[in-house]
């Protein structure tokens, strides 16, 4: 188990030190967090006047849309990762060593992790020179928290795509995923203001679930009844894309 | 200046920013019909010259006429007489070998029922009718480069110019296009003028040669000529008998300077007559009863030709000599 | 001038077919603009009506159409740059350039075939939203002012991308320019008005010349045609048509000059 954790610590330091050394990979998603907060923030805010938002402000409301886009980012980055070193023969390597095979899903899992933590940061701290102060020590844990699995949850998918797909090609299906499952929650408005389609599609998508309660931390408001629904679809969105990432792992072998 | 001259060059210079002579006085005479070997390593300077003789680099010195026309003064009759396929066949993956032939013929002034076809007619030239509708991306190496080809045919351009046709190419479709490339100069006259950095190509398809290293041009002139300037064939007999070394080597003594052999049981001599002294020596061998299990003729190669002049090898994966193997007497 | 104008033709038309051809390149220029005018629909449906300052409109759908038409042609027009580049990268531009072929048909038949796709893109958007619900208010003479407006702003965009191809010759420099017309679609009026907007971020939509070249699409929808926005949006990306078209010339020019 220990050789499992530090051969993950390891890929996830080398995924970590290639960001450091790529910056032109690392700072697209450093930028476009921030870039969603503000445009944002700045272009829809008369939507807060609508009483459902009950005067909250706007920035407030779009941070945890950029968290949870911030740790998105990481999580297909992952992915992209993953798809170049299948291409590139680093995984082939790293098969035919005696690492444990499970190294290939944890590794990037922790490293998407890792950036999930600070992209939040950087928003959160982008938040506080816009005004908007921290919610306290538990509402900024849970913002973490949900940031963190929603990482691991795109990274899982991410990575799955790429065990099959096996080409940096399928970059854009792992984006579009992401971003579509994330804009067609809560990502504008809260949930009884959207009408239509967007209407029914964000009830069922777990997306929803997490904002809200982000969301809900972010703004002071959170309790266990919107605690419990995030925290269960986060949970749920890791286990199942979790089996997808490792079935593709399993399948690795088998070409 | 004569007519019969497709290309002409006095001085021709080239240096790009920061004073680097890409092309330093190149001088250079091919004749209309002749196929032209350009040859030189990468970065002798090669593709600089054959892009200032198809008009897409200016010379920052010298004079040039191609196909008649002064290269600087009239650079719009010089390309209604070239045809050019550069390195890198720049052909769209997305549309078809016909669809491409016939917007070439489009753009080159043809009205659309010529244009297709003229089409046609160069399909067929180089072969690919059975492909013609098919999507360029979907074609091998070697009918990209024919296709490049008859892009270039087109308007039946007078000078031709192939920069690197084979590059990368297997050694099947490296055959297939040299026979193309042959044709079409025997068959139209088409004056061609081929830049490559393999001798073989040079050696199998080309009248006369040009070397360039370093901007200059090092040689000149026919294959054998210049092969004949760095020595003499060495002719290698492997005996069938060892112990008829000596009748052997006595019976060689009149054709030329014993070397030393390889082996035992071997014999090598230096034979200046080259492959026409060889009905000879087979005779004075049978005449002394010495029977030679194997004759091998090692001509001297354009790479020796470049060794001398440079003192370097111009393709080190090249092998130094090129076997011209003749039966053995039985 | 006869050869020229055919050729011209043939290459606006190869790059036709070539985009028709990649739907990787088409794909994008079409989907994402309606996503995202679905999902602002969704999501902003009640805000026409309730929220102060925002202008009289049937429906968000009719609101949100300008904006997918002017973010379509933003990634069309990136993708005609970049298929320049290709062709400079590709050796295609090479070939041309060694042949009788007019040079400006090498620039204008590019920049023509764009212009066809930004069209063709166009009318599919707003028949996209009429069968969604949304009224084109201006009939007719407001669907050819919208056209006319999308070719202005596809020349411009594609210029801009040619020009970036002429200086550097690589597609990935002219996609790298997609991030700054998307930061200029978000710093506008293209998807919220500008009325509801405050401080520095009403400030920057203010002088951001997307918002009045949308203001003018969209009044073609929403109101009909309007001469004053209608005029401020021509001279705005005429403007930019002419700046680009300009700048292509002479990065044309000056990347000839090494040639013959």
């Amino acid at each position: 188990m220990s050789h499992v954790l530090a051969v993950s610590r390891g890929l996830a330091w080398r995924s970590l030190i290639l960001v450091r050394r790529m910056p032109s990979v690392f700072l697209p998603s450093l930028i476009m967090p921030l870039f969603i907060l503000i445009a944002t923030a700045g272009a829809f805010r008369g939507i807060s006047q609508l009483p459902a938002f009950e005067g909250a402000s706007y920035l407030a409301f779009t941070i945890p849309l950029a968290t949870v886009m911030g740790a998105g980012f990481a999580g297909i980055n992952a992915g992209m990762t993953l798809a170049r070193d299948i291409e590139g023969g680093f995984v082939d390597r790293l098969v035919a060593s005696p690492a444990p095979r499970i190294t290939l899903v944890l590794g990037p899992l922790l490293a998407a992790a890792a950036r999930s933590l600070f992209t939040t940061t950087v928003v959160l701290a982008a938040g506080l020179i816009g005004g908007v102060g921290l919610p306290g020590i538990t509402g900024t844990l849970v913002i973490y928290l949900l940031a963190v699995g929603f990482s691991a949850a795109t990274a899982c998918w991410s990575m799955g795509v790429a065990f099959r797909a096996r080409t940096i090609q399928a970059a854009p299906l792992m984006q579009v995923v992401v971003f579509l499952s994330v804009f067609t929650s809560v990502a504008y408005a809260p949930r009884e203001v959207l009408t239509g389609w967007l209407r029914h599609v964000a009830d069922i998508n777990p997306v929803t679930y997490l904002i809200e309660a982000s969301r809900a931390a972010e703004l002071g408001t959170l309790g266990w009844a919107e605690l419990w629904p995030g925290l269960l679809a986060t949970a749920g969105l890791v286990a199942g894309l979790g089996a997808w990432a490792l079935a593709g792992l399993a399948g690795l072998g088998k070409r | 200046m004569p007519r019969d001259r497709a290309v002409e060059a006095e001085g021709l210079e080239r240096v790009f920013k920061g004073g680097i002579r890409a092309v330093d006085g190149v001088d250079l005479a091919v004749d209309a019909g002749e196929v032209f070997g350009f040859l030189g390593p990468n970065g002798a300077g090669k593709s600089t010259t054959v892009r200032m003789l198809a008009t897409l680099l200016r010379p920052t010195g010298g004079r040039a006429r191609v196909a008649g026309h002064d290269l600087v003064g009239d650079p719009s009759a010089v390309r209604r007489s070239i045809g050019v396929a550069l390195q890198d066949a720049a052909i769209d993956p997305y549309m078809t070998g016909r669809e491409l032939l016939h917007l070439q013929a489009v753009l080159h002034g043809f009205d659309r029922a010529h244009g297709r076809a003229r089409a046609v007619e160069l399909l067929e030239r180089v072969d690919l009718v059975a492909a013609a509708d098919r999507r360029v991306g979907t074609y091998s190496g070697g009918m990209r480069r024919r296709l490049d080809l008859a892009l270039a045919l087109v308007h039946e351009p007078e000078v031709l110019f192939l920069d690197e046709p084979t590059t990368g190419l297997d050694p099947i479709s490296r055959l297939t296009l040299w026979d193309e490339v042959r044709r079409l100069n025997t068959e139209l006259g088409t004056t061609v003028f081929l830049t490559t950095q393999y001798l073989e190509e040079a050696d199998q398809l080309a009248g006369r040669v040009a070397i360039i290293d370093g901007g200059r041009i090092v040689a000149e002139g026919t294959p054998a000529a210049l092969k004949a300037e760095v020595g003499d064939p060495t002719l290698r007999i492997t005996l069938a008998d060892p112990a008829a070394h000596e009748a052997g080597a006595r019976a060689l003594a009149a054709f030329g300077e014993a070397l030393p052999p390889e082996r035992s049981g071997a014999l090598a001599v230096r034979l200046p007559g080259g492959a026409q002294s060889l009905p000879g020596v087979v005779r004075a061998l049978d005449e002394a009863g010495v029977v030679a299990a194997e004759l091998d003729l090692a001509m001297p190669s354009l790479d020796d030709v470049f060794v001398a002049r440079t003192g370097r090898r111009l393709e080190a994966a090249d092998g130094a000599g090129e076997p011209a193997a003749a039966p053995a007497p039985a | 001038m006869r050869p020229a104008v055919t050729q011209t033709a043939a290459l606006a038309r190869r790059s036709v077919v070539g985009t028709l051809r990649t739907p990787q390149a088409l794909v994008p220029s079409l989907f994402f603009p309606l996503v995202l005018m679905a999902i602002f629909t969704g999501s902003f449906g009640n805000a026409p009506g309730t929220i102060p300052g925002f202008p009289e409109v049937r429906g968000f759908l009719d609101f949100a159409l300008a904006g997918a038409v002017l973010q379509g042609i933003l990634i069309g027009g990136t993708s005609a740059g970049a298929a320049f580049a290709l062709d400079i990268e590709g050796g295609f531009f090479d070939r041309l350039v060694a042949s009788p072929v007019a040079r400006t048909a090498i620039l204008v038949g590019r920049l023509a075939g764009g212009v066809v796709i930004a069209m063709a893109q166009t009318l599919f958007f707003v028949a996209v939203g009429v069968a969604f619900g949304a009224r084109i208010e201006g009939g007719l003479a407001g669907l050819a002012v919208l056209l006319v407006l999308a070719a202005f702003l596809s020349v411009a965009v594609s210029g801009l991308g040619v020009v970036l191809a002429l200086r550097t010759g690589s597609a990935e420099a002219v996609q790298g320019t997609f991030p700054l017309f998307f930061a200029l679609l978000f710093f506008s009026s293209a998807f919220f008005p500008r009325e509801t907007m405050t401080g520095w971020f009403k400030a920057v939509a203010d002088v951001n010349p997307i918002s009045y070249l949308v203001e003018a699409m969209r009044d073609q929808i929403v109101t009909g045609v309007e001469p004053r926005s209608t005029l401020i949006g021509l001279a705005v990306v005429i403007g930019m048509a002419a700046a680009a078209l300009g700048g292509s010339f002479l990065a044309f020019r000056s990347r000839l000059r090494s040639a013959l």
